[in-house]
């Protein structure tokens, strides 16, 4: 295999050139030399592109700009060449497994060390990447990209080898997770999620290339630019090893500052920086859980930190599910045991914060005191605040509110606000009486209402009729498909909840005519046409996914590359839910057309349910 | 009755048509609901109706997409707007969603009670005994993607239309053949023009052209 044999930029065809920087080399390495794991690495035969994310190419500056959106066979031997990779692990050390040398790549690869519950250890010292290598970093136009792949082969960090105790081949047919192999249907559900979460303000890693092989095996490349968790820092604040921490953090810290992530990139102190960076933290993990709360977005948070990045992205879709309603009972069933339900994401995400406050003190005093001593910090106090004020203002962002508007509702008429936003709860987290019951891959108990109705049509018929709705109208909107007649009685507290919703909507109505100076019919026009897209009736959840993947595979042996990417374009745009979009309309082929179709009575099926 | 058959074409070609739409309503601030074709991607073909209407002073408008379900107090605030307006778009689909929603005798009914329909392309052809004309011609037609069979439609005028026709020897061609077959009119409008209908009174704006018997004429 030639082409592995010279280096990359040697053989690199000179329009894709930018493909050889990503060869294993990374920062990481060299500044915190106990925080990964190294393999030498060798090209995997057999495998062609199922997917190239052409925008995501050229935001990186792996493409020019101009490049047409079609993969050549140039482009592909490049990213071949780049991500057809499988490392050489410990068992093919041990048994001696030769491979041939022009097929093995110049420079190691690291998969990273970071704390993980499944782990027996459970202190980071043998858990981090199972399956992942990182292939490396690019810098285009200020920003640096990480970039690891998903299904390299298996590392020594994985739970299968730290549970059993043994080394495992790369694909060993015996385990599942451990083997060290990913999934094309884990790829695509990755995109297409990840895509539509983008388009909708979550900041969240992307998918670059999906690489195939036979039986649906597949090498899932990632990207964003910065892939350090905060399970990376806890491992080795639980070890109490504060070197490595020292070193984890200023290389964080160091990649925030270059990429202009954070508003302050330079200190007067050490303590000063720490705590730049607890704060930092405390702020993108009150916005995350705020948005995952409102959004209906489950992800599994739990105090190891490893399912989310450190500026509260989303990494690793496996367990990522968007809900049609607030289901607020749902639990996955993980076997050994339940995980959080959404309404315990607040709390995750806080006690994430107040690991952070243990982390910057350890830093700067050198003493690690107890974490139970940082439950009052300022940065958990400030993630406090700060969620609630997040709350408020995705409440006015679902109500259909601008921007302007909403600045001045927080800043005159915060009580209003806060008032609605109880009121709006008590209808969100409604319950069925059904009580709680067995689903598919866990527990749940049924939400009733569908907030996204009442706030789409309340507008409207305020607009067209100019008086509110009685209790009886009410209920027929908001009411749910999960809603049963013993549901929808209404109770007296009930009723004054109806109205209390309704006079508190209005009031803020009022409020915001008077301020921008326009007459009531001409504010409920914005309101009714901003609220139609926020609260479109389509909108995907984590179930439409895992089936418009199914559809997907279903359809791929005649979807080229090429049209896989024009349909994840064309699906996340249709998902894109910003009223402040400048939608335009796009030519799309007749098939697509048919193949969008099918998307959409998939997602209009699914709206309500997990 | 009252309807405008709309042909289609850019805002600033339909001025004339939409100064006798005006000339319908029966108020002022009339309330206006929109029926998109489809509701993929409609809130885009909303916002920019309202944008259009809204220099009329029309401040009051229901988006009301048919091919989702929609519950009883929004179907009731449509049925006692002013103006229902169908959108473009495939025919085929609107005609099948309709359908299933139960809204085509809905419809009439509301047409047949003094209500104002107005109908762009697509929604134009709604209005006619049946949608055969969005099949035609072959270089230029919908595509049945819900390989729809009964294509009887709101049957509220006795003519056919054919919306975006271009005066050519190609389209008369086709037209001259069909219309040999058919006994019902044909009015062929390119982007622009359209037909009002006010009662028994039937007002062409913009240029019109007709076909029956292998025949064409010019109308308007």
């Amino acid at each position: 295999m030639n082409q592995v044999k010279k280096s990359p930029a040697e053989t690199a065809d000179r329009s894709y050139g930018a493909f050889s920087r990503i060869n294993g080399q990374h920062p990481f390495k060299d500044s915190v030399p106990n925080g990964r794991v190294e393999y030498k690495a060798r090209y995997k035969k057999g495998g062609k592109v199922s997917f190239f994310n052409f925008d995501l190419a050229k935001e990186m500056g792996l493409l020019p700009k101009n490049h047409p959106e079609t993969l050549n066979p140039d482009l592909e031997k490049e990213i071949l060449r780049a991500f057809s990779i499988v490392i050489i692990n410990e068992y093919d050390l041990i048994n001696e497994i030769k491979f041939p040398e022009d097929e093995i790549y110049p420079n190691t690869f690291m998969a990273t060390r970071y704390l993980q519950l499944q782990h027996p250890d459970k202190s980071g010292r043998t858990s981090g990447d199972g399956r992942t290598i990182w292939n490396g970093t690019i810098r285009h136009n200020g920003m640096s990209w990480d970039v690891s792949s998903c299904g390299t082969g298996g590392t020594k960090l994985s739970p299968a080898c730290n549970i059993n105790k043994k080394f495992y081949q790369t694909g060993d047919p015996s385990i599942s997770y451990g083997c060290g192999l990913s999934e094309v249907g884990e790829g695509l559900e990755t995109l297409f999620f990840s895509e539509v979460l983008r388009k909708n303000g979550f900041r969240t890693e992307r998918v670059l290339a999906i690489v195939e092989y036979d039986k649906g095996i597949s090498i899932n490349v990632r990207a964003n630019p910065n892939l350090i968790r905060p399970s990376h820092f806890f491992g080795h604040l639980k070890q109490g090893n504060l070197e490595t921490l020292k070193q984890v953090a200023d290389y964080f810290i160091k990649r925030q500052c270059e990429n202009k992530a954070w508003e302050q990139t330079t200190f007067k102190s050490d303590k000063e920086k720490y705590q730049y960076l607890a704060k930092q933290v405390a702020k993108s993990f009150a916005e995350t859980a705020a948005k995952f709360e409102d959004e209906y977005i489950f992800c599994w948070l739990d105090w190891d930190g490893d399912n989310i990045l450190m500026d509260g992205g989303i990494i690793d879709y496996g367990s990522i599910r968007q809900f049609g309603l607030f289901h607020a009972e749902y639990r996955y069933d993980d076997v050994q045991r339940y995980s959080t339900s959404i309404l315990e994401q607040r709390q995750k995400a806080r006690y994430i914060v107040q690991c952070f406050a243990q982390i910057a003190d350890f830093l700067t005093t050198k003493k690690k005191k107890s974490l139970s001593q940082f439950r009052k910090d300022v940065n958990v106090d400030y993630f406090d605040k700060h969620f609630i004020h997040c709350k408020n203002r995705n409440l006015l962002q679902r109500i259909g509110i601008k921007k302007n508007h909403q600045d001045y509702l927080l800043k005159e008429h915060l009580q209003l606000v806060t008032k609605f936003r109880k009121v709006f709860s008590y209808f969100e987290r409604s319950k069925s009486k059904r009580g709680i019951y067995k689903v598919a891959d866990g527990i749940n108990r049924d939400a009733i209402f569908c907030m996204r109705d009442i706030l789409r049509e309340l507008p409207q018929i305020y607009l067209t009729r100019g008086s509110e709705l009685n209790p009886q109208e009410f209920l027929e909107v908001i009411k749910s498909s999960y809603a049963k007649k013993s549901d929808l009685r209404l109770t007296f507290l009930r009723v004054k909840q109806i109205q209390r919703f309704q006079s508190l909507y209005m009031s803020m109505v009022r409020a915001l005519e008077k301020h921008a100076g326009v007459s009531r019919s001409q504010f409920l026009l914005e309101l009714t046409m901003r609220s139609s897209i926020v609260n479109r009736y389509d909108r995907v959840t984590g179930d439409s996914i895992t089936y418009i993947v199914q559809k997907v595979m279903r359809m791929r042996p005649k979807l080229t590359a090429d049209e896989l990417y024009l349909l994840a374009e064309e699906f996340s745009s249709y998902q894109n839910l910003d009223p402040d979009q400048k939608a335009e309309p796009s030519e799309v082929p007749e098939r697509h057309r048919n193949i969008m179709k099918g998307f959409t009575s998939i997602v209009r099926e699914c709206r309500e349910g997990i | 009755m009252k309807l405008v058959l709309f042909s289609g074409g850019l805002e600033k070609d339909n001025q004339s048509l939409d100064r006798s739409f005006i000339e319908l309503l029966p108020k002022k601030n009339p309330v206006v609901t929109f029926i998109p074709s489809s509701s993929y991607l409609s809130e885009q073909e909303f916002k920019a109706f309202v944008r259009h209407y809204s220099r009329f002073k029309i401040s009051r408008f229901i988006h009301f997409p048919v091919d989702v379900p929609f519950d009883r107090i929004i179907f009731q605030e449509v049925m006692r707007s002013d103006v229902i307006h169908l959108a473009g778009g495939n025919t085929f689909y609107f005609l099948n969603s309709l359908r299933k929603a139960k809204l085509l005798l809905e419809l009439r009914k509301y047409a047949e009670k003094g209500g104002i329909l107005t109908g762009l392309s697509a929604g134009a052809i709604l209005m006619t005994e049946n949608i055969d004309m969005a099949a035609y011609p072959e270089f230029d037609r919908d595509e049945n993607v819900v390989n729809l069979k009964n294509l009887a439609s709101l049957n509220l005028v006795n003519f056919a239309f054919f919306p975006h026709f271009k005066n050519s020897a190609r389209y008369d061609a086709v037209f001259r053949k069909y219309s040999r077959t058919k006994k019902k009119l044909i009015y062929a409008c390119p982007d622009g023009a359209g037909i009002v209908v006010h009662g028994d009174e039937i007002r062409f704006v913009g240029p019109c052209y007709g076909f029956a018997g292998g025949q064409k004429f010019t109308v308007n």
